[in-house]
């Protein structure tokens, strides 16, 4: 059971790995995967438990959409074992056993000059035990959209078709690449509601997304990955805190980085010029740290951090932390 | 065995169904015919042996293999490579080699009605006269010799991108139609060009069944050359998905 615990792992040192390994539902072990130089995924390890809804989270270029392939069998890793339902993430997807929502780019993803129903039709036939037609239509809420061409779909309405495709056969995992990317507000809630009652039947979910918050309200379990790597691994809401991560800027004529460093919250400090930037997770706590100390400053501003920022707070936190945090 | 079928049947549907594709497959073989048939005696002889309504009607029923195998392949191929698709279908059990299976079976299978076509409009304003036997092994030798052709169209939709699609393979097929002399008898042209021909599927293609008909050969270097090519293209073929397979494209 993954409990209420921010596991952070340094580098290849796994960490937060599912007590009851037996029942995972897909494991990574030190996979590394290379485009040409650029190391895409470096010593990535994580674990899924069955029927757990887990969020890949991560800013663009982190490797979320590498992993999937590599859960898919599309890519094969350079190093390292992924093993899904016990088995290849081949054999798993030959066994109909996996369904997936691809990120498509600019293209729908949908085969042109055939209606919304036979487009379906046809991904159920290539299962063996494929759910029941009317079943997945509601499940995706797509009733409306059978008899329309799928190249006269908008955005979030191919988003949906395509979430039908992905669970048309039944399967007991299933991956979604940044499933709500066309859709605006409305259409995120609802999607997400329609996945929560499909993963509320047992099934296992991992989506990838760069949105903390569809991350922290729609997963048991959030991993984090930075430049290939597993930068956080728990529940969403003890990495919301930990990514509440402000930044504190103001001007010195002198400044001196390594005292920064020693303020209560600080997790970086970045010095340009007579500009300094603090990181802090707790702003106010380095605010009066910072008046406390007499260290001279002017034109104080404190904004939020952003996404990417957020990930670098948590790495550094972690550094912070002792490495086991064991309940 | 069940979802190949599904599949194939799926794929013959989109095609019947688009008209662009039917535009051009039928458009080209049957108007080229009327045309090219105005601006000849229909009954003299052409290379000693069969006459300008015949030639022509083979040469456009060749014409129409070319033209529907790589539009069928081709472009819209390329074009549901590029939409994700195809990426689609790999995440379901379906095997990856159906796919490339899937692709040919359908162009050899839209091939058959625009041989049958031609040939009709042969009959009909041409007034081509057969036996029935000879209608027949007519047709299923043109048929059967298409594969090369259905190779090819898929081939080349691995090849291309999306939007080169279009260029590329309306150049290759006036580079069969012109080159593969079906638009004018090979004998015709100059002698340079007349060995470009010999390299030519088009030109074989043609050439087999206008030997069978008159009677002359069995065409064995027709027939090795079309082998050649299928097997070389199959190759090719083979080569190109996986490799896109393997990164994770196909």
């Amino acid at each position: 059971m993954p409990t209420a615990q921010l596991a952070v792992s340094d580098h290849a040192v796994a960490a937060g790995a599912p007590a009851h390994d037996a029942e995972a539902a897909l494991r990574f072990k030190g996979v590394v995967r290379r485009y040409g130089k650029h190391l895409a995924l470096d010593h990535l390890d994580f674990s899924v438990a069955r029927g757990e809804t887990l969020a890949l989270l991560g800013p663009n270029g982190a490797g979320k959409s590498t992993t999937m392939s590599l859960l898919l069998g599309l890519l094969r890793p350079n190093e390292g074992t992924v093993e899904v339902l016990g088995t290849t993430p081949h054999n798993a997807v030959a066994q109909g056993r996996v369904g997936a929502m691809l990120q498509t780019g600019s293209g729908s993803g949908l085969p042109p000059g055939v209606k919304v129903s036979e487009a379906l039709a046809l991904v159920r036939r290539l299962y063996r035990r494929p759910a029941d037609f009317d079943t997945t239509v509601e499940r995706a809420g797509i009733g409306a959209l059978l008899c329309r061409q799928t190249n006269r779909l908008s955005g979030g309405e191919a988003q949906r078709v395509r979430f039908a495709l992905a669970i048309a056969g039944d399967p007991e995992l299933v991956f979604l690449d940044e499933p709500t990317v066309a859709m605006d507000v409305d259409g995120r809630r609802t999607f997400w509601k329609m996945m929560r009652q499909f993963g509320a039947e047992g099934r296992t979910i991992v989506f990838a997304t760069h949105h903390l918050e569809e991350a922290d309200q729609i997963a048991d379990r959030v991993v984090v990955i930075n430049h290939g790597q597993v930068v956080a691994d728990g529940p969403g809401a003890t990495l919301k805190a930990a990514v509440a991560a402000r930044h504190l800027r103001f001007v010195v004529p002198e400044p001196d980085p390594a005292r920064y460093d020693r303020l209560e919250g600080v997790t970086d400090v970045e010095v340009r010029g007579t500009g300094v930037t603090l990181v802090s997770l707790d702003a106010d706590a380095t605010l009066r740290d910072l008046v406390r100390s007499n260290l001279a400053f002017s034109d104080l501003e404190v904004t939020g951090a952003c996404l990417e920022d957020a990930f670098v707070a948590l790495t550094a936190c972690g550094r912070k932390l002792p490495p086991e945090v064991d309940a | 065995m069940s979802a190949l079928f599904a599949f194939i049947r799926f794929e013959l549907v989109r095609l019947l169904r688009s008209w662009k594709f039917l535009a051009i497959t039928i458009g080209f073989p049957v108007v080229f015919y009327m045309l090219f048939l105005g601006e000849h005696t229909a009954g003299a002889v052409v290379d000693g042996t069969v006459t300008w309504r015949v030639y022509l009607m083979v040469s456009m029923c060749t014409f129409g293999v070319v033209v529907a195998a790589l539009n069928a392949g081709g472009s819209r191929l390329a074009g549901e490579r590029s939409t994700g698709w195809a990426r689609q279908l790999r995440v379901t059990p379906m095997p990856a080699w159906s796919y490339v299976v899937t692709k040919v079976t359908a162009s050899m299978l839209v091939v058959l009605p625009v041989l049958v076509l031609v040939e009709v409009v042969g009959y009909t304003f041409g007034g081509v006269r057969l036996g029935i036997g000879e209608w027949f092994a007519l047709t299923a030798l043109m048929w059967v010799t298409a594969l090369p052709f259905a190779v090819l169209g898929v081939f080349v939709g691995f090849m291309v991108h999306a939007e080169t699609a279009y260029p590329v393979v309306t150049a290759l097929m006036f580079i069969l139609g012109y080159f593969g002399g079906l638009f004018n008898p090979v004998s015709q042209m100059p002698h340079a060009l007349q060995s470009a021909a010999q390299a030519l599927p088009s030109f074989h293609h043609a050439s087999l069944a206008l030997g069978f008909l008159s009677g002359q050969t069995l065409g064995a270097a027709h027939w090795l050359v079309l082998i050649g090519y299928t097997v070389v293209l199959g190759l090719a073929l083979m080569w190109k998905h996986r490799v896109e397979e393997s990164r994770g494209l196909a």
